[in-house]
């Protein structure tokens, strides 16, 4: 399984890709939506964990952008954001919706479970 | 419910919670680096206890990525403090400049999220006038929000400050689809009586795509 990470906090999404490594899930990592594009096109992940707000196009946005490119493509949005709205709307769109900061069992559970691992 | 409340404070409450939901955003992604750098280190001392050998410089680097953050944290709190004081008194000496820095800190997640640029050419000298730093806050909020719908495509905002004869003025550039209507609509009830309230007017400009705001040197009629 591989999975993409996309975050604005560089900081906290290249520690969060390297922890995962540690526990054997092979993760990639950008912070933009342009970045994501660009790792899309040459590879195929199983799995998007994505940034709900990020500047210019956010997590909601850049699913659909990548469905498109890759068609049963898993989903994890992940948030420091905590309005009802955004909450609503991302659980009903996404495999789940996890408030930062997360606790890295429980979102390897999630990711698993997505995967119906 | 606004019959209920004045349109006054409704504003002062929907500016001041837009800025506390923006604020905790940064903040739990502050602690969200926090954390994982926090998790990391306690993988590696469960790998070291294990006999696995400890890269030092990444340890080096993972302090340094903590401290920074507590920084930042720090920094955003500090940002917060100063506006929840900025209703303690009615009518208070404020730096425009000064001011006009906090704002941009402020408001930078909610502008660099909608992908605008915003960025204040600082007057040269301190622009020291008497108003309700709090209402003055509230309208300069209001009208980034108007203007970041009214921009050219660079999606680029200049805040320009300067001295007048009695009192000050802040431009606000940028604006290329500025028009007539668009500007009438934005005068909704709030931003009239904040107008009102500071003793201020602000005048259109949309052949340069420019609004500018003019304050007095000091406000007549404090609120209560």
């Amino acid at each position: 399984m591989r999975l993409l990470l996309v975050d604005d906090e560089e900081e906290f999404v290249a520690t969060l890709a390297e922890r995962l490594s540690l526990r054997g899930i092979v993760a990639d990592w950008v912070t933009s939506a342009k970045g994501a594009e660009k790792m899309i096109e040459t590879r195929h992940y199983d799995l998007a964990l994505l940034d709900v707000k990020m500047p210019r196009v956010g997590g909601r946005e850049l699913k659909k952008i990548i469905e498109k490119k890759l068609p049963g493509i898993k989903t994890i949005y992940l948030t420091g954001h905590g309005s009802a709205e955004d909450y609503q709307a991302g659980s009903a769109e996404a495999e789940y919706y996890l408030m930062k900061p997360i606790n890295i069992s429980d979102l390897i559970e999630k990711i698993n479970d997505a995967l119906g691992k | 419910m606004s019959n209920i409340i004045d349109p006054l404070g409704e504003a002062g409450l929907a500016f001041y919670s837009k800025v506390s939901a923006s604020i905790s955003h940064e903040i739990k992604n502050s602690l969200a680096v926090l954390n994982e750098s926090a998790g990391y280190l306690e993988d590696v001392t469960l790998m070291a206890k294990k006999g696995m050998k400890v890269d030092m410089e990444r340890l080096q680097s993972l302090a340094g990525t903590m401290l920074k953050q507590v920084q930042r944290s720090n920094f955003i709190v500090n940002n917060m403090n100063r506006l929840a004081h900025s209703l303690d008194d009615p009518a208070s000496q404020v730096d425009l400049n000064v001011l006009l820095e906090l704002m941009i800190n402020l408001s930078e997640r909610t502008t660099v999220t909608r992908g605008f640029k915003v960025s204040v050419a600082f007057f040269d000298t301190a622009l020291t006038i008497t108003t309700h730093p709090f209402f003055l806050k509230n309208l300069i909020w209001l009208i980034l929000d108007f203007a970041m719908n009214i921009t050219d495509d660079a999606k680029k905002i200049e805040l320009l400050p300067a001295k007048l004869e009695s009192g000050a003025k802040i431009s606000f550039t940028g604006l290329g689809k500025l028009t007539e209507s668009t500007f009438k609509d934005f005068l909704s009830e709030p931003v009239l009586r904040i107008l009102s309230l500071l003793n201020c007017t602000l005048q259109p400009d949309d052949g340069k795509g420019i609004i500018t705001l003019n304050l007095p040197e000091k406000i007549t009629q404090p609120s209560q």
